[in-house]
């Protein structure tokens, strides 16, 4: 999976890759990443990752003209991905998740089994994005797959667990948003008064863990809990 | 320097109004946005006038009806929209640079042309930096605006009465409907018709314009699929599916799932930023 370059302007591109998001490209990504922090940070102004881009803003255009030239001389192993996954707990009563019920029905199934569809995979983290905090995640069960709102909400509250497009995310605060929206979590995502904002990095994983309305409205420890099995 | 602490009471705020700087580019890593002065170009020429480091904060203003009195004497740069400006009722004539003494009230009144104005103090408003920048995000700094009754702090530096030839601000590289632009990421997906429609059309801005983006009045009809999330910066144009097309500005989030059909030069996002709703621009391709 050696990515190609594409020069947006004399001081900005993209590494390009051509395939669908996956663990295996993410974990190409990283390495590139981790090549491009190593040997180019002094040069860059910018780097931003997405599925299946990593845009770089450099300094001064002759450095991006001479990267550009060697790529295709760097061949990178992948990274191994790490095996830490986080432990989410959600509150999936309509009381929280406003749209699951409509949601179910327009899929014709129960809420129940949405809910289990839903819990299933474990979710990997591809990087941070839309708002502070925001996880971008693989793994959505394509039954779940759903266009976003045609009108977007004014206030999601924060910790919200919504759908939209085949991702599911996690609202880190309140904001508008398209996405249908099926439970909370009462975890904190997004907190600028630490010294790194967000608990999670890209290539880990996240599992959601099912609390019922009353273990929400108890629950006391907003950080996180994770294993690496 | 020997300096004194200065207050800036914000005796009337329009809404719209809040401290900028460069913005933040370390953030992008955790989901969050560039923020700093939509209209870079303004925004660094006051800090130049000022002889300031050129990450000065200075206020953001994108309405008229700013009442604001200073505590201590200073030097402020007023740079962007050409603005009606009273110092204790008397009409400015010049405000490029305005010395202020203690107790001085300054009043933005109409913005004759462009959009934003920078407010900037020598030395920059002191504010608590997140990420090397003082620039207000929800979230990131608190408070995140400002409003009424806002105290801003900055030093008071001892003044010369003599300010020199005081330069005079010009609005005319604003006022040109084109802006220049490169080809985006996502060009390449556009049928040759779309293409020569965005080149040729005369875009107009919509109400729906922020600090987060500006969207124009007329469609682009199309069919593209929705892409994989991927990395817009400001000045990053978004087609949706709807047709609409999106320039994104600088507190924008840092990825996007719309294509990515244009990529605006800073100078363009700069006039862009100054352009009013319902002004009239054009797409400049540059090779």
């Amino acid at each position: 999976m050696i990515p190609h370059y594409q020069v947006i302007s004399p001081s900005f591109g993209e590494l390009v890759w051509d395939q669908h998001p996956t663990d295996e490209l993410l974990g190409f990504q990283l390495a590139y990443l981790t090549f491009i922090q190593s040997n180019f940070s002094d040069t860059l102004v910018e780097v931003r990752q997405g599925f299946t881009r990593i845009s770089l803003v450099w300094k001064n255009p002759k450095t991006q003209l001479e990267f550009s030239a060697q790529l295709k001389n760097i061949k990178l192993p992948p990274l191994e991905l790490s095996n830490t996954i986080w432990h989410v707990p959600v509150c999936y009563d309509p009381e929280y998740g406003q749209d699951l019920n409509a949601l179910a029905k327009s899929k014709k199934i129960n809420p129940i089994e949405l809910i289990q569809v839903h819990l299933e995979p474990i979710y990997r983290i591809h990087f941070f994005g839309f708002l502070p905090g925001f996880f971008y995640l693989n793994g959505l069960s394509p039954l779940l797959h759903t266009p976003r709102k045609s009108v977007p909400m004014i206030a999601v509250p924060p910790g919200s667990v919504a759908i939209g497009g085949n991702q599911t995310g996690i609202y880190p605060m309140q904001s508008p948003g398209g996405w249908h929206i099926i439970g909370r979590s009462p975890l904190a995502f997004f907190d600028s008064k630490q010294p790194i904002p967000v608990w999670a990095k890209p290539g880990e994983r996240v599992q959601f863990v099912p609390i019922n309305a009353s273990q929400f409205r108890n629950w006391k420890d907003t950080s996180p809990k994770s294993t690496s099995p | 320097m020997k300096e004194v602490i200065g207050k800036a009471k914000l005796l009337r705020c329009p809404p719209g109004t809040s401290l900028q700087d460069e913005g933040r580019l370390s953030g992008a890593k955790y989901g969050i946005p560039s923020s700093g002065a939509m209209d870079q170009r303004s925004f660094r020429w006051a800090n130049h006038l000022l002889k300031n480091t050129s990450n000065a904060v200075a206020l953001e203003l994108s309405q008229p009806g700013l009442q604001i009195q200073f505590t201590q004497a200073c030097l402020i740069a007023l740079v962007g929209a050409n603005a009606l400006v009273n110092l204790n009722l008397n009409k400015v004539s010049n405000s490029s640079l305005i010395a202020i003494t203690a107790g001085d009230i300054l009043e933005i009144g109409a913005f004759l042309s462009g959009s934003r104005l920078y407010l900037c103090i020598q030395g920059g408003f002191q504010v608590e930096r997140y990420l090397e920048s003082g620039s207000d995000f929800e979230s990131i700094t608190f408070p995140f605006k400002r409003g009424t009754h806002d105290l801003l702090t900055y030093f008071s530096y001892p003044q010369s009465q003599n300010l020199g030839a005081k330069p005079k601000w010009v609005t005319s590289w604003f006022e040109s409907p084109e802006i220049e632009t490169y080809r985006g990421a996502d060009w390449g997906l556009l049928s040759l018709a779309q293409q020569e429609l965005i080149r040729s059309t005369t875009f107009h801005l919509s109400k729906f314009s922020n600090r987060m983006g500006i969207q124009l009045e007329e469609l682009v009809s199309n069919q593209l699929k929705e892409l994989p999330t991927n990395p817009v910066f400001p000045g990053t144009v978004q087609l949706t599916p709807g047709g609409k097309i999106i320039v994104l500005m600088r507190d924008a989030g840092v990825t996007g799932g719309y294509p990515r059909i244009l990529q605006l030069t800073e100078e363009g996002q700069s006039i862009l930023a100054q352009k009013k709703v319902g002004e009239p621009i054009r797409f400049q391709l540059l090779a």
